[in-house]
C-alpha cells in the first residue's frame, strides 16, 4: 500500500509516463542553456578583464558595443527568447503527436469493437 | 532636480495619457467582465504578451533600470538579465502547470496544493509585504516625476502622488474602467523609445536602432570627456553579480501579480506563446534602458556637470535628465513622463487591489471577524487599500534605496517565499503543508537577516537582502524537503490531482 503511494507521487527527478519524460527531459535541456549562457558569458567577461586590461574590454566592439556590454545586455535576452520559441515548438510537437497517436487508438479500437 | 516652475505642457501630456487610458478603458470594460479590478482583454497571443509586458512595467523599468545604469553602469546588466531570464523559468517550470490548477492568486493556489487553510494565510501576508515593498519603489517614481511636474520637493510630492493614486483608482472603480492592456503597452513603448531615438538622431548615433547606438556616446565619454565606468567585476566580484541576477530571476519567477497573469490566459498553448511575445515586448524597454543612462552621462558632460555624481535622486531622474540635457521638445520630455507615471499608476494600482482583495478573502475573515459577510469584506478591502497606501507613502517619505534596488527587495522576497512553494508545489507531490508553512517563514527570515547586520556582526559577510534569493531559495527549498519527509504525506486527492490534472501522466 505504502509503495503504491510512493509511485503515485509526482517528482520532477522520477517523471512518470512518456508525456511527463520527454516534457522533463526538455525541460533539463533549456534550463542547461539558460545556466551556461549565464554563468558562461559573466566567466568570459572576468577572464578578459583580469587577463587583459580595461582598454581591450573597451576596445573589442560590436554594433559600436563594448563587447561585455553586448553579450550580457543583448545577446542573453535575445537567447532567452530563443530558448523560450524552442521549448514551446517542442511542446506543440509533442501535443499534437499525442493527440495524433489518441485518436489512432480510438479508430483502432473502435474498429476492433466492430 | 526640483525645478520651482509648474511643467505645464508635460502636466498636460500626463493628463492627456490617463484621459485616454479612461476613455479606453471605459469602451474595453463595457465589452468584458473585470478580473480583480485591472481587467484585460486576451486577443491572440500577442494580445497575451502586452497583457504580460504592461503588467509587468512599472517605475523599476521605466526609470530605475536607467538610474542603475547610470550610477553603476556594467553591475546593472544584472538587472537585465534578472528581469527578463526569470521568464524562462517562468515558462518552462510554471505557466501550464499554473494554468491547469486553475486558482486565481498566489494565495489560493498555495491553499488549494497544500490543503492548509494556515499555508494560505501566510502566502496571503507574504504577498501583501511584496506588494509593499514593490508599492514604495513605484511611489519613489511617482515622487520625482511628480516633483519634477509640479516643481515641489520629494516630500510634499510624495504626499501629493499618493493622493493622486488613490484618487485614480477610486475613479477608475466608480467608473468601472477595465485596463486596456495592449494600448496601455503599446504607448508606453513608443514613449520609452521614441525620445530615445531622437536623443541619438540628434548626436548624429546610429538612431534607428538606439538600442546598439549608445555604444558611440560610451566611447565618445571616454574619449572626449575621459569618463569610464569601472571594469565590470572590479567593484563586485562574480558571484554578487551572479547572486542579483539569480535572485531577480527566482523573483520574478515567483512575483505573485507576474504568476496571476497566466491563471486566466483562454488555453495552455496561449499562455506558453504569450510569455515569448511577452518577453520580446519586456526585452524591448531592456534593450532600451541603458541608453538613456549612458546618454545622461553624455549630456551631463557636454553640459560640463561633474561626472562623479553617485546621487542616487539624480540617478533614478536618469530618464527625464537625459530628455531635458538633450533639448528636445517639451512634448517630448512630457511624453516620457507621463509613460513612467503610467507604468507606476497601474502597478501600485494593480498590487493595492490584489493586496486589499488579499487582506478581504484571505486574512480578514480568516484571523480577524470569522462571520465577516461579504459586505463586511468589501468594507474591509476598501479600508485595507486606504492602509496600504499610507503605509506606502510613509514608507516612500525615507525610502532605504534606488527604484531598482527596492524593488530588488520584493523580487527577493518573492524569490525567497512563493517561488519554492509554487516549484515544490507543482514538481513534487511529496510537499505539504508543514513543509511549505517553515519553508516560506525560513524564506522570510532568510530575506530581511542582512538588515541585522548591525546587531549581529557575523550577518555582515552575507550578500545584501536584495541578492538573497541566490543561495535562500535552494535553502528555503531543502528546508521544504527535510520537513516536508518528516511529517505525513499531503492527501492522495492532491497527488491524483498532480498526476492526472496537472502533470497528465493518465496514460500509465
Amino acid at each position: 500500500m505504502e509503495e503504491s503511494r510512493t509511485d503515485r507521487e509526482i517528482s520532477f527527478f522520477r517523471p512518470r509516463g512518456t508525456a511527463m519524460r520527454g516534457e522533463v527531459r526538455v525541460i533539463w535541456l533549456v534550463l542547461a542553456g539558460w545556466f551556461a549562457a549565464i554563468v558562461g558569458i559573466q566567466a568570459c567577461v572576468y577572464l578578459l578583464e583580469i587577463n587583459y586590461s580595461e582598454l581591450l574590454l573597451e576596445e573589442m566592439t560590436f554594433f559600436n558595443l563594448p563587447i561585455h556590454f553586448w553579450l550580457t545586455g543583448q545577446v542573453l535576452p535575445l537567447w532567452f527568447i530563443i530558448l523560450c520559441v524552442l521549448f514551446n515548438i517542442w511542446m506543440d510537437r509533442h501535443a499534437a503527436r499525442r493527440l495524433d497517436g489518441a485518436l489512432r487508438f480510438r479508430v483502432r479500437s473502435g474498429r476492433e469493437d466492430e | 532636480m526640483t525645478e520651482s516652475a509648474v511643467q505645464l505642457l508635460p502636466l498636460a501630456i500626463v493628463v492627456g495619457m490617463f484621459a485616454l487610458f479612461i476613455v479606453s478603458g471605459l469602451r474595453t470594460s463595457s465589452r468584458q467582465a473585470s478580473e480583480y479590478g485591472v481587467a484585460g482583454g486576451y486577443t491572440g497571443r500577442i494580445g497575451i504578451g502586452a497583457a504580460i509586458a504592461s503588467n509587468w512595467m512599472s517605475a523599476a523599468s521605466f526609470l530605475g533600470l536607467a538610474g542603475m545604469f547610470y550610477l553603476t553602469g556594467y553591475y546593472a546588466m544584472a538587472f537585465v538579465v534578472g528581469w527578463t531570464g526569470g521568464y524562462v523559468l517562468l515558462l518552462v517550470l510554471m505557466a501550464t502547470q499554473i494554468r491547469r490548477f486553475g486558482k486565481y492568486t498566489a494565495p489560493d493556489f498555495v491553499g488549494f496544493r497544500y490543503e492548509s487553510e494556515a499555508a494560505r494565510t501566510l502566502a496571503a501576508i507574504i504577498s501583501i509585504g511584496i506588494a509593499v515593498i514593490y508599492g514604495v519603489a513605484q511611489f519613489r517614481g511617482i515622487a520625482l516625476i511628480v516633483s519634477w511636474l509640479f516643481g515641489i520637493a520629494y516630500t510634499p510630492a510624495v504626499v501629493v502622488g499618493a493622493a493622486l493614486v488613490v484618487g485614480f483608482v477610486v475613479v477608475s472603480g466608480a467608473l468601472g474602467v477595465a485596463r486596456n492592456q495592449k494600448l496601455h503597452y503599446f504607448v508606453l513603448i513608443t514613449a520609452f523609445i521614441l525620445p530615445l531615438m531622437l536623443m541619438a538622431r540628434k548626436l548624429g548615433y546610429f538612431w534607428i536602432l538606439p538600442q546598439f547606438g549608445y555604444g558611440a556616446a560610451i566611447r565618445d565619454l571616454q574619449q572626449q570627456f575621459g569618463f569610464a565606468w569601472s571594469e565590470p567585476f572590479a567593484t563586485v566580484t562574480p558571484f554578487r553579480w551572479l547572486a542579483l541576477c539569480f535572485t531577480l530571476m527566482f523573483g520574478t519567477a515567483g512575483l505573485p501579480h507576474v504568476l496571476s497573469r497566466f491563471y486566466m490566459v483562454p488555453s495552455i498553448r496561449d499562455a506558453r506563446w504569450g510569455v515569448v511575445w511577452g518577453l520580446f515586448f519586456i526585452a524591448l524597454i531592456y534593450w532600451s534602458a541603458p541608453a538613456y543612462g549612458v546618454l545622461a552621462r553624455l549630456f551631463e558632460a557636454r553640459g560640463g556637470i561633474v561626472l562623479n555624481s553617485s546621487d542616487p535622486m539624480v540617478a533614478d531622474m536618469a530618464v527625464l535628465s537625459a530628455a531635458r540635457y538633450s533639448g528636445l521638445p517639451l512634448w517630448c520630455i512630457g511624453l516620457l513622463a507621463a509613460g513612467g507615471m503610467s507604468a507606476a499608476f497601474s502597478t501600485v494600482a494593480g498590487m493595492f487591489l490584489t493586496g486589499s482583495a488579499s487582506f478581504s478573502y484571505d486574512i480578514y475573515p480568516r484571523l480577524i471577524r470569522p462571520n465577516a459577510s461579504e459586505a463586511d469584506k468589501v468594507v474591509a478591502a476598501k479600508g485595507f487599500f486606504l492602509l496600504l497606501a499610507v503605509i506606502v507613502m510613509t514608507l516612500a517619505l525615507r525610502p532605504w534605496g534606488m527604484i531598482a534596488e527596492i524593488a530588488a527587495l520584493a523580487f527577493a522576497l518573492a524569490g525567497n517565499t512563493i517561488f519554492p512553494a509554487f516549484l515544490l508545489g507543482i514538481w513534487w507531490g511529496r510537499a505539504n503543508a508543514p513543509g511549505v508553512i517553515s519553508g516560506m517563514l525560513a524564506g522570510v527570515v532568510i530575506t530581511f537577516a542582512p538588515f541585522l547586520a548591525g546587531i549581529l556582526p557575523f550577518l555582515a559577510s552575507l550578500p545584501p537582502a536584495t541578492s538573497s534569493a541566490f543561495i535562500g531559495a535552494p535553502l528555503v527549498i531543502l528546508v521544504m524537503v527535510a520537513v516536508s519527509l518528516l511529517t505525513p504525506p499531503p492527501g492522495d486527492g492532491i497527488k491524483l490531482f498532480l498526476a492526472r490534472n496537472v502533470h497528465d501522466t493518465a496514460e500509465e
